[in-house]
């Protein structure tokens, strides 16, 4: 027979593009060892990738390299070339595999629900601390704020404290506004101990006013809102002192700041 | 040039990973972008990528080197499981026409001045396909690209099915040549 046809037809087969009846008749001609037709599309694959590399490269996402080395990582070892098996040996092979396979699988599968479960529990807390974190911010910056806007009104003073006794190197600054009440910034005051808290006191005529406890933060800074005094009454003094975390209504601890006269 | 892969491969046909992280970033960057302009949608090109990549792994110790480089081997297969995978879109779809047509639209030719230029930039042949007649091109796109058999070319073009078989095997021939007398 010609071979002329099929020049043409291993062309078409070589671009994907033989159909029909065409394609079985050239398949069946391959099949039956045709050295010309396996050379024209063996040369017609080396065209079509050298084509392909005439093309800018382009690197692939990285993650379908990292999932590829994930699935040989974990597939089973190359088999050598089938053998012939008597069928029981088959059989008890082929449970064997089934049973190595489930049990795998439910190992793998407690493995990863573990691993899943803790980072869901990890990922809460983080969120949980984000949160408290940014409140804290919120509530400081909302601070700083109030005190800035304190300070543009013309009765408002700023009141130096200083620190005493157990605290010498501690320092503060009351914003103070006789009607709104006014903030106190302090620094350098060490961490009160656990279970303590540093209380604020306006002491006017008479005796010393609970204002609110506070804390410091690592560096040894606070800040704290004073709530105004009843009626309007002068503060000739503003003092700070150790006492327990609730607070007191009457100072009982050691003084830490007050303001100089 | 092709020892290097066929080595490769006959390593990974023994069970060596390494070898196959070095074949997969040789010819990753060539076939990747062959997926893309087959499938056009990145998520879909890298899906095949894997399913191809994974494959060679599979298949290497039936690789026969007698019977084409690695290259040849990775890009045949790439381009046989890019369009197998239009084809199941086109299926489901029943949108088979609009698909294509706007496959074909989203894909301009690469004019020849660009091509000149990026070809003396990387130091390559120009584009082989440039070398073709734009009849000749047309059908080897329509059938290598868009996935098309030659009854669904003839059909598109309104052409006679034997003109589009001559434009194939010529255009084929053509490319074939070039690609022998490039270095």
């Amino acid at each position: 027979m010609n071979h002329e046809p099929y020049e043409t037809l291993a062309a078409t087969y070589a671009v994907g593009a033989l159909d029909g009846e065409e394609r079985v008749e050239f398949e069946r001609h391959l099949a039956e060892g045709c050295d010309v037709c396996e050379a024209t599309l063996r040369e017609s694959a080396e065209a079509l990738a050298a084509l392909a590399r005439s093309r800018p490269p382009m690197i692939p996402p990285p993650a379908v390299k990292e999932e590829l080395m994930r699935r040989i990582g974990t597939a089973p070892g190359r088999r050598g070339a089938p053998r012939r098996r008597p069928l029981v040996w088959a059989v008890g092979t082929v449970a064997a595999t089934i049973a190595a396979a489930a049990f795998t699988g439910a190992y793998v599968a407690a493995r990863y629900e573990a691993r899943l479960g803790q980072m869901a529990r990890e990922s809460a807390a983080l969120h949980a601390k984000v949160q408290r974190e940014e409140a804290a911010l919120q509530e400081q910056v909302a601070v700083y704020r109030n005190a800035a806007e304190l300070l543009r009104d013309p009765q408002a003073q700023v009141v130096s404290l200083r620190g005493l006794g157990p605290s010498p190197e501690a320092t503060g600054r009351v914003i103070w506004h006789p009607v709104n009440g006014g903030y106190v910034f302090v620094a350098n005051l060490p961490s009160a101990p656990t279970g303590k808290a540093y209380e604020l006191w306006t002491i006017g005529d008479a005796a010393p006013q609970p204002a609110g406890v506070f804390q410091v933060d690592a560096s040894g800074r606070g800040a704290h809102r004073i709530p105004p005094v009843e009626g309007g009454k002068p503060v000739k003094v503003f003092a700070v002192t150790l006492e327990t975390e609730a607070g007191v209504l009457t100072p009982t601890g050691p003084m830490v700041l007050a303001s100089t006269k | 040039m092709a020892t290097i892969g066929a080595d490769l491969v006959r390593q990974m046909a023994a069970g060596d990973r390494e070898a196959f992280a070095v074949f997969y970033d040789r010819y990753a960057p060539v076939v990747f972008p062959l997926i893309l302009r087959i499938v056009r949608e990145r998520a879909d090109a890298s899906d095949v990528l894997q399913e191809v990549f994974w494959e060679a792994w599979r298949d290497a110790p039936a690789y026969d080197a007698a019977r084409g480089s690695p290259e040849a081997w990775m890009v045949t297969r790439a381009r046989t499981r890019a369009i197998d995978r239009i084809r199941a879109t086109r299926r489901r779809s029943e949108t088979f026409v609009a698909t294509l047509d706007e496959g074909i639209a989203a894909a301009p030719r690469e004019s020849a001045p660009d091509a000149a230029e990026r070809a003396a930039d990387r130091g390559t042949i120009l584009s082989a396909l440039d070398r073709l007649t734009d009849a000749q091109r047309e059908v080897i796109e329509l059938a290598y690209y868009a996935g098309l058999t030659q009854t669904e070319i003839a059909e598109w073009l309104k052409q006679p099915l034997g003109t589009v078989k001559t434009r194939i095997r010529l255009g084929l021939e053509r490319l074939r040549e070039v690609v022998k007398a490039s270095p």
